[in-house]
């Protein structure tokens, strides 16, 4: 059977497979990359990989883990998270904005003129003051 | 942290499904949102306690199928109309995408769901060559149902450490979307070196 000539957009279509064949492995050695960082991090264990060190961590965060609060957190959110009383955080950084608890930090930040950081370590010491005199 | 992400964490924590339901639907029109990031961190959340993970999924499924079939509906209704007013002359990778979509309609619409903005791309294709929309509906379901289950459950192992997984699930994401367009880009290819043999 003859051969008709194979149109340009066939070429073009093999060139982008290339291109994208390149962009996989790519992908996966940053994949790679990542998963041992996450390894080195302790934060995928081998044999257990997951769910028995992991769901145990569901439950509320403790003093130690205050690292995790972000900017973009809101005090509702926060509570949850840490068990604390509802109002305890409203009391300890005197905040008056009446959608407390449903107000992010970065807000709270925004509206009292205080920087960003300074907020998120403000409710950092709370946090830690609040274990603090629970263990007491 | 993705800089589009920062916000929408702040308003899904703030609107609750009022927020997973908006970004998840414009997500699926088309809109470039890190939505599988946003459901890694709800999987996060639920597993705190502070949201429904069966909740999240259902609003997610079908804030993301109504996503897909207003891209569909919109073709399919108006897009002749379109083309015709706009004076396009349709891409030749578009005519044979169609071609992809019309004989295979099917597998095409599931697997694009996985790949990124093809996925809009696909519903739109799909509805300007009239795929049935039971065919289209029922394969966006599936995948749609998948996809976020996966990004959710993902989010609810990791728990309090989504954070440090949203990289790694974000490459993850990134693969299963480039094997796909190149699964896609490969049929159009058969296709065509058939057609000239």
């Amino acid at each position: 059977m003859e051969l008709k000539k194979q149109p340009p957009l066939g070429k073009k279509i093999a060139i982008a497979l290339v291109v994208f064949g390149v962009l996989l492995i790519v992908l996966f050695v940053f994949l790679v990359r990542d998963y041992l960082a996450l390894r080195r991090a302790n934060l995928i264990n081998r044999r257990e990989l997951s769910l028995s060190a992991f769901v145990q961590k569901h439950g509320p965060l403790g003093a130690s883990e205050v690292g995790v609060i972000r900017p973009w957190m809101t005090f509702d959110y926060i509570n949850r998270l840490f068990n604390l009383p509802k109002d305890y955080l409203k009391n300890q950084l005197q905040i008056s904005d009446s959608h407390y608890p449903n107000l992010t930090l970065g807000s709270y930040a925004s509206a009292d003129k205080v920087a960003t950081v300074e907020a998120v370590n403000n409710v950092e010491s709370a946090i830690s003051n609040h274990f603090n005199q629970s263990a007491l | 942290m993705d800089s589009l992400l920062t916000p929408l964490l702040s308003y899904l924590l703030l609107y609750r499904y009022a927020t997973l339901a908006f970004v998840v639907y414009i997500g699926a029109v088309g809109a470039p949102l890190p939505v599988n990031e946003m459901l890694l961190a709800l999987g996060a959340f639920a597993s705190q306690g502070y949201f429904s993970f069966w909740g999240s999924l259902a609003i997610a499924v079908v804030a993301n199928c109504l996503g897909d079939f207003t891209g569909y509906a919109i073709t399919r209704k108006y897009g002749d109309w379109i083309l015709r007013i706009l004076h396009i002359r349709k891409a030749r990778f578009f005519i044979h995408l169609e071609e992809e979509l019309r004989s295979d309609a099917a597998i095409t619409v599931f697997t694009t769901r996985f790949a990124g903005s093809l996925s809009s791309i696909t519903n739109l294709l799909a509805g300007l060559v009239k795929v049935p929309f039971m065919t289209f509906a029922l394969y966006d379901l599936i995948a749609n149902i998948i996809e976020p289950a996966v990004a959710l459950g993902i989010g609810y192992i990791v728990g309090n450490y989504w954070n440090d997984f949203s990289n790694f699930f974000t490459i993850v994401a990134g693969i299963v979307a480039v094997a796909i367009i190149m699964f896609v880009l490969f049929r159009i290819q058969r296709k065509i070196a058939k057609k000239y043999q």
